[in-house]
């Protein structure tokens, strides 16, 4: 647990000394009082403090003595985590080019048969359902825009 | 009266219903909580007007409440967090064959607090939106802190670690267009960017995504069967549940007005209370009915009223709350005493629909028990995938934008690991919500004053709105080293 919030104050570190940098970019003052750059610049500040502070404690031991948890899962659970990231990734990547329709049927039959779905059945049936089904109710009831793609599907 | 005439409109009275019926869907589906849930039908509602929109959404809050009661009594697992208590002696009722009467004194209990908490914000809104209008910029910008500081000194373990999560939260908010000067800000030359870092698809992928990612793999519970056939009470459990019902709206109720107190506490408090002025304490954890009467009226009451400080002052009280105030920006609306006037018709509609989807939830629930428990044997990776449907679904539809998918999916990532190290997120997604506010409130003020700080410390209710904070800093600072020594003591 330590090591893990130890990553967290070094990456939230980096992000606030980035933000500090980027917030002098802008004007902190101008003539009509406080400008773009005045609180991101005071609220980098803050957070690099407070991250300091945190970081502090935690290498001096001060907080923390849980014992380790995993942050990587075992091997299955693992798997079954990068197969639903993957599938998100690739849904959006080709969510406008295929169109809702096709993305969503290949999403949710390929991470169906990813997470140990084995009825092809109930795969198919929820696939069909979930993305003509679900694009019909929302693209033609609801009037929501949702992408029909290059192949007119 | 008009806005209850507006609320029992045919149109109005289905959105209640689908919200109260989608909400408590949302209770009963693990892993999926209110804030997430609220967030992914927030789409459904693009096309409604703004009353219609809110009403469903404030049904799906509460339903949602009262869903997670379903799975706490019949599989042990909590359906949300604010369910968690009535795990304790719901579903030792259950597994004595009592399932279906702690059901039933759930969804009563629910009802009695749902409908005392709405009287009381029908009595209270006003007059305190009246004197929210006498708020200048100072005034808000130092009741914004208040409630981010309520929130944050609540979050965790660690203050510091609170209050920098509270931080990034606001610097998040700052991407975009400058609200005062209209000069883009940490967009990087990304098109996307410059309207911001949407707040919709940042809490899908930290509640919902991060939830998914968290309970794949997790061994499924077994549903107990038990007989819902008699849903009510006995008279002997009656007597008993009343006095329960009564004490945990009070308490439900008061702790909903304090912002940051977030749904767990108020159940608990009502638990412990009554449990400790029982005759009878051995009885709690066994199936005493009062362990499940207490936190449900506790849970709903808090619900409604929470709304309260939403609505009066626009300062969200939790991440769920702070997702309704999103749905009222999306619909072009600032939650706050000015929408008391420009606005009295849609507020005193949704005020009036809280009557109507509390009775709606009473009706509804108890005979629907028995499909929402055949739902709870759907097989988990056709709720995983489901819920992740709407995710893409929705994050997408917000703005047409790829982009906004691409974030949810990043902050699920994070949220992955945020609630694997035990980091606090709702600090986070508030700081998020109320970044342009406090930044605007505190820009104004400064214009006001012609950049002189005193305007902060030479308005009375400002500066005792900013003792109030620092205090309630000081106080969690206090409470949480003790801690902070012991274990250093245990290194």
């Amino acid at each position: 647990m330590r090591r893990g919030w130890q990553v967290a104050c070094v990456c939230l570190l980096g992000i606030f000394v980035s933000a500090l940098i980027t917030s002098l970019g802008y004007s902190l003052t101008d003539a009509l009082g406080p400008g773009p750059g005045f609180f991101p610049f005071w609220l980098s500040m803050i957070g690099m403090a407070l991250t300091s502070g945190l970081l502090v404690q935690l290498v001096g031991g001060r907080i923390f003595a849980d014992p380790a948890v995993e942050i990587l899962p075992s091997r299955q659970v693992a798997l079954q985590g990068g197969s639903v990231l993957i599938a998100l990734t690739g849904a959006a990547a080709v969510l406008e080019p295929l169109g809702f329709r096709l993305t969503m049927l290949l999403f949710i039959a390929g991470l169906l048969l990813a997470l140990g779905a084995r009825s092809l059945l109930a795969i198919a049936l929820t696939a069909v359902a979930g993305s003509f089904g679900v694009f019909h109710v929302f693209y033609y009831w609801l009037k929501v825009p949702l992408p029909i793609g290059a192949l007119g599907i | 009266m008009n806005g209850l005439a507006a609320a029992m409109s045919w149109q109005n009275f289905i959105f209640a219903l689908i919200g109260c019926v989608l909400g408590t869907l949302i209770g009963v589906l693990p892993g999926l909580g209110p804030a997430a849930g609220t967030a992914i039908l927030i789409p459904l509602t693009f096309r409604l007007d703004p009353t219609g929109a809110l009403i469903m959404l404030s049904a799906i809050y509460y339903g949602a409440m009262y869903g997670g009661t379903i799975t706490s009594v019949l599989i042990n697992v909590p359906g949300e967090a604010a369910s968690v208590v009535t795990c304790f002696d719901g579903h030792q009722m259950a597994k004595q064959g009592r399932g279906g009467t702690a059901l039933g004194i759930a969804a009563i209990g629910s009802f009695v607090g749902g409908i005392a908490a709405t009287i009381a914000l029908v009595v209270v809104a006003p007059p305190l939106a009246r004197v929210a209008l006498s708020f200048g910029p100072p005034e808000f910008f130092a009741l914004m802190l208040v409630g981010l500081g309520l929130v944050t000194s609540l979050a965790g373990r660690s203050l510091a670690a609170g209050l920098a999560m509270a931080v990034l939260g606001l610097l998040i908010a700052m991407v975009g267009i400058d609200p005062v000067r209209g000069a883009p800000r940490f967009t990087f030359g990304i098109p996307s960017l410059y309207d911001g870092v949407g707040f919709i698809p940042v809490v899908m992928g930290l509640f919902g995504v991060a939830e998914i990612l968290l309970t794949i793999g997790a061994p499924t519970r077994q549903v107990i069967a038990t007989k819902l056939t008699s849903l009510l009470p006995s008279r002997e459990e009656w007597r008993r549940s009343w006095g329960a019902i009564g004490r945990g709206t009070g308490i439900g109720f008061f702790l909903g007005l304090i912002p940051g107190v977030g749904a767990i506490i108020p159940t608990f408090v009502a638990y412990v209370f009554e449990k400790r002025i029982s005759k009878t304490p051995e009885h709690f954890g066994q199936g005493a009915i009062e362990g499940v009467a207490a936190p449900e009226s506790a849970n709903n009451a808090y619900a409604n009223a929470a709304m309260i400080p939403l609505l009066t002052l626009g300062i969200p009280s939790s991440p769920t709350i702070a997702v309704l105030m999103g749905a009222f920006i999306v619909n072009g609306l600032t939650p706050g005493p000015f929408l008391f006037q420009e606005r009295p018709d849609l507020v005193w509609a949704v005020i009036a629909s809280f009557f109507l989807g509390n009775v709606l939830l009473l009706i509804l629930n108890l005979p629907l028990v028995g499909l929402w428990a055949r739902i709870l044997h759907l097989p988990y990776q056709y709720v995983c995938v489901g819920t992740l449907l709407f995710c893409i679904l929705g994050a997408y539809s917000l703005q047409q934008n790829v982009f906004d998918v691409g974030v949810m999916i990043v902050c699920g990532i994070i949220g992955y690991g945020m609630r694997k190290i035990d980091l606090p997120i709702a600090p986070l997604v508030l700081g998020l919500i109320l970044g342009p506010f406090i930044e605007k409130s505190l820009r104004t003020s400064l214009e006001m004053s012609g950049g002189d700080f005193s305007i902060f410390y030479t308005r009375p209710l400002c500066l005792g709105l900013l003792v109030v904070s620092a205090l309630i800093l000081v106080a969690s600072a206090l409470r949480l080293a003790p801690a902070e020594v012991r274990e250093a003591s245990k290194n």
